[in-house]
């Protein structure tokens, strides 16, 4: 024979390993990379269910907001890939949040609706230092007296209203599994309710692993509806706070919107992530508690409050960028992120998490993010009284300029080879300017800066059962 | 300071084992999961043990024709090839002949009649095979015992490989395959076993690269007449191969092609030898 036993041989091996080496790689990457610290038979491959309950506790400086959120996962794995999710947690938020205005040199009063219009009550004790008060009716109008729950913040200091507090829960779940050809594919539903607000969300996905296993492209489409119906209705923007209950008593916001997704093994160590994420909202997006406090054109004293108004169209931009590198015993995250959306906001966020393996059963995790935000075309500190009023303004200064800091650790402990506790310890510094140029008359002297200090902690335990 | 890692488990009826190079025990973990995972997808998947397994699904309803997936069309199209390149001495649709054949040590050799009536149901040629349909034709069967263990080790080292950047060793009862040399350069060493006395070692090889297997008949036999009559059977006749090697080891690229030419070199009974020189393959038989 003109080709030898052994080339013939070896062709015929070569064509049954090429076929099969570059899929059992794979799957060997889907067992390999970015595993727990747990070493026994779950994942990829195996039945397997796993729990995951955690409580997070919020508290932030100041006496302002507090939060408790007990969480509860659970996701039921088929070896062939197919998966169930559930999720649920409930949380109880309380304090005292900044009510949009400024502070001012002079005790300042602001009013909020209390009880049904009409109603004829006798009069309990509101909490949070306010005091119920009858309001006389507008002159001109029909004598319908409302009452309303008045509350007085010191001088020189930050107004918050102190009554505030909500509890909320949530319910989701999802389902995923390979089709056919496709490596992934699957949706989620979730619904959120609150006292004064709904959230009905869903997403579907398809993922798609190539490249022997190297290369996976994702696409997530997602979309969500909101009801927000907040006591006392919602406010015509721009317009004076008052004990009024306003109609409509609830308007919606509907969001939709895309996330693209690209990850690839670069090396054996290193495991990239690029996203790109678009997103469209358009309904009610205002903050319908939140004022804005127009000032007096020469000595900046607040004059009145008025409620916000922010636009009703949003639409956003955001590129993520995630790199994993294994050390061995040490796995480190780097990532960045860049947000823009037409309400003019541009942020840009860093965040580098090293794990570090202690001994095969422990493990701590350091992280520091670091975040950078411009504000809204519409944010203003305050309105100037005189000066034409804006179409669009809010004082709220998550859509402000500032700067924030968070640092902590995780620190994890597997408790058997199926389980893992863990605890989380972060805080948050936010910083921004406490004098604005813009600040005039008795607001030189104020700090206007409405930006907080948290700090996190957070302690779960996570479970593996067949 | 590097350790040895034995991962030991078992998996198609053999004891398995792989060795592992290495200071870091979780990854040890990983790869001993990783490594019995993929011997047990494969041995679920073409054990003819298994009922679900697709060679019994295809033994079941393979006269009906059936559309295979990619990983079964390979593995028929290996078998399909070396069919041809041994003059049709490996056949994948053997197996039935063993219906007649049971080497269980005894004395009990089956006449011409029984052999001659199992007969037609052997032989390659007659299953209709057009990846990625196949039709067997009724009473057939087929059998990967001759591929899916060296398959097994290329599979199973290609995991192991992938997860870590290791030395490694993927022995499977005999059938096995290395990643390259130990970390200083050496070579592992394996030791191979005596064929009449069970446990105890008749040679150790020194194996740098590479993968090894061994066919033998040192376990399984039927004796008559002072004639050992040998569990490695002719598919063209039907009866056992005339006066075989005890044991063949063949070193090669790959345990595919290491298995299947001792196999081979098996079948060619007392041309073992002959053949093994003059394709001038790294082997070593015991008589």
């Amino acid at each position: 024979m003109s080709v030898s036993f052994r080339e013939s041989l070896a062709r015929i091996s070569v064509s049954l390993l090429a076929g099969a080496l570059p899929a059992a790689g794979a799957r060997a990457q889907s067992y390999g990379y970015g595993e727990p610290l747990r070493n026994d038979n779950f994942g990829p491959g195996f039945n397997y269910s796993q729990i995951d309950a955690a409580l997070l506790v919020y508290q932030e400086g100041g006496g302002r907001v507090m939060a408790i959120e007990p969480t509860l996962d659970l996701s039921v794995h088929a070896a062939d890939g197919r998966a169930l999710t559930l999720s649920a947690a409930a949380d109880a938020v309380s304090g005292a949040t900044p009510n949009g205005a400024v502070p001012s040199d002079k005790p300042q009063n602001f009013v909020t609706p209390l009880k049904a219009a009409g109603s004829s009550t006798t009069v309990t004790s509101a909490s949070g230092g306010s005091t119920v008060i009858q309001l006389p009716p507008t002159p001109g109008q029909a004598a319908t007296a409302a009452l309303g729950r008045q509350y007085t913040v010191a001088a020189n200091t930050l107004p918050v209203d102190k009554g505030f507090h909500d509890h909320r829960a949530a319910l989701g779940g999802g389902w995923t599994q390979p089709v056919g050809g496709i490596t992934d594919m699957g949706f989620t539903l979730g619904y959120s309710r609150e006292t004064d607000y709904q959230a009905i969300t869903t997403s579907g996905h398809v993922d798609q692993t190539f490249n022997a296993g190297n290369t996976n492209v994702s696409l997530a489409l997602n979309g969500e509806f909101d009801s927000s119906f907040p006591f006392g209705g919602i406010p015509a923007p721009l317009t004076p706070m008052n004990a009024q209950f306003k109609t409509p008593t609830s308007r919606n916001k509907t969001q939709a919107g895309f996330v693209l997704g690209l990850t690839e093994v670069m090396t054996r160590r290193w495991l990239l992530s690029l996203n790109y994420a678009f997103d469209n909202q358009s309904g009610y997006q205002s903050d319908p508690y939140r004022i804005i406090s127009l000032v007096d054109p020469l000595n900046g004293e607040p004059v009145q409050s008025l409620y916000e108004g922010r636009p009703t169209k949003r639409t956003s931009q955001s590129i993520y960028w995630d790199n994993k590198i294994d050390w061995g015993p040490a796995v480190t995250d780097l990532s960045a992120r860049y947000y823009t959306d037409s309400w003019g906001v541009r942020s840009s966020t860093v965040e580098l998490d090293q794990r570090i393996n202690l001994t095969p059963s422990i493990y701590i995790e350091p992280s520091v993010r670091w975040y950078d935000q411009k504000a809204a075309s519409f944010f203003r500190y305050f309105l100037v009284q005189g000066q034409p009023m804006p179409a669009y303004a809010s004082s709220d200064m998550r859509l402000g300029s500032f700067h924030a800091l968070t640092y902590g650790a995780k620190f994890g402990l597997s408790l058997s080879k199926r389980s893992e506790i863990y605890l989380k310890a972060e805080y948050y510094h936010q910083g921004g300017a406490a004098h604005p140029a813009v600040a005039f008359g008795q607001l030189r002297q104020q700090d206007l800066f409405a930006g907080t200090n948290a700090a996190i902690a957070f302690i779960g335990y996570s479970w593996d059962f067949h | 300071m590097d350790r040895d890692y034995h991962i030991g488990f078992s998996a198609m009826a053999t004891p398995c084992e792989v060795r592992l190079e290495t200071d870091d025990e979780g990854l040890a973990h990983r790869v001993a999961e990783a490594a019995e995972a993929e011997a047990r997808r494969i041995e679920a998947k073409f054990s003819r043990y298994r009922s679900t397994s697709v060679v019994s699904q295809i033994n079941r309803d393979g006269h009906c024709g059936l559309v295979v997936d990619e990983e079964t069309a390979n593995l028929l199209d290996c078998a399909a090839a070396f069919h041809l390149l041994s003059d049709g001495l490996f056949d994948v649709t053997s197996g039935v002949l063993r219906r007649v054949w049971k080497f269980d040590g005894s004395a009990r050799v089956p006449d011409q009649e029984q052999v001659a009536a199992i007969l037609p149901l052997v032989g390659w040629r007659k299953v209709k095979w057009d990846k990625p349909k196949l039709i067997l034709p009724a009473g057939m069967e087929l059998d990967f015992g001759g591929l899916a263990k060296e398959y097994a080790v290329d599979c199973v080292l290609s995991v192991v490989g992938r997860l870590a950047e290791a030395p490694a060793l993927v022995n499977f009862g005999g059938d096995l395959a290395v990643t390259g040399p130990r970390h200083d350069g050496s070579p592992w060493t394996v030791a191979i076993e005596s064929v009449d006395e069970p446990r105890r070692m008749a040679g150790l090889l020194e194996l740098t690269a590479g993968a090894l297997a061994t066919s033998g008949d040192a376990r399984r036999y039927l004796f008559k007449n002072g004639v050992r009559y040998c569990h490695i059977l002719d598919p063209r006749t039907g009866w056992p191969v005339r006066d075989p090697p005890r044991s063949v080891t063949v070193a090669a690229a790959t345990c595919i092609e290491a298995g299947l030419t001792a196999t081979l070199a098996m079948l060619k009974g007392s041309e073992a030898e002959e053949f093994l020189k003059r394709e001038e393959i790294k082997s070593w038989c015991i008589r």
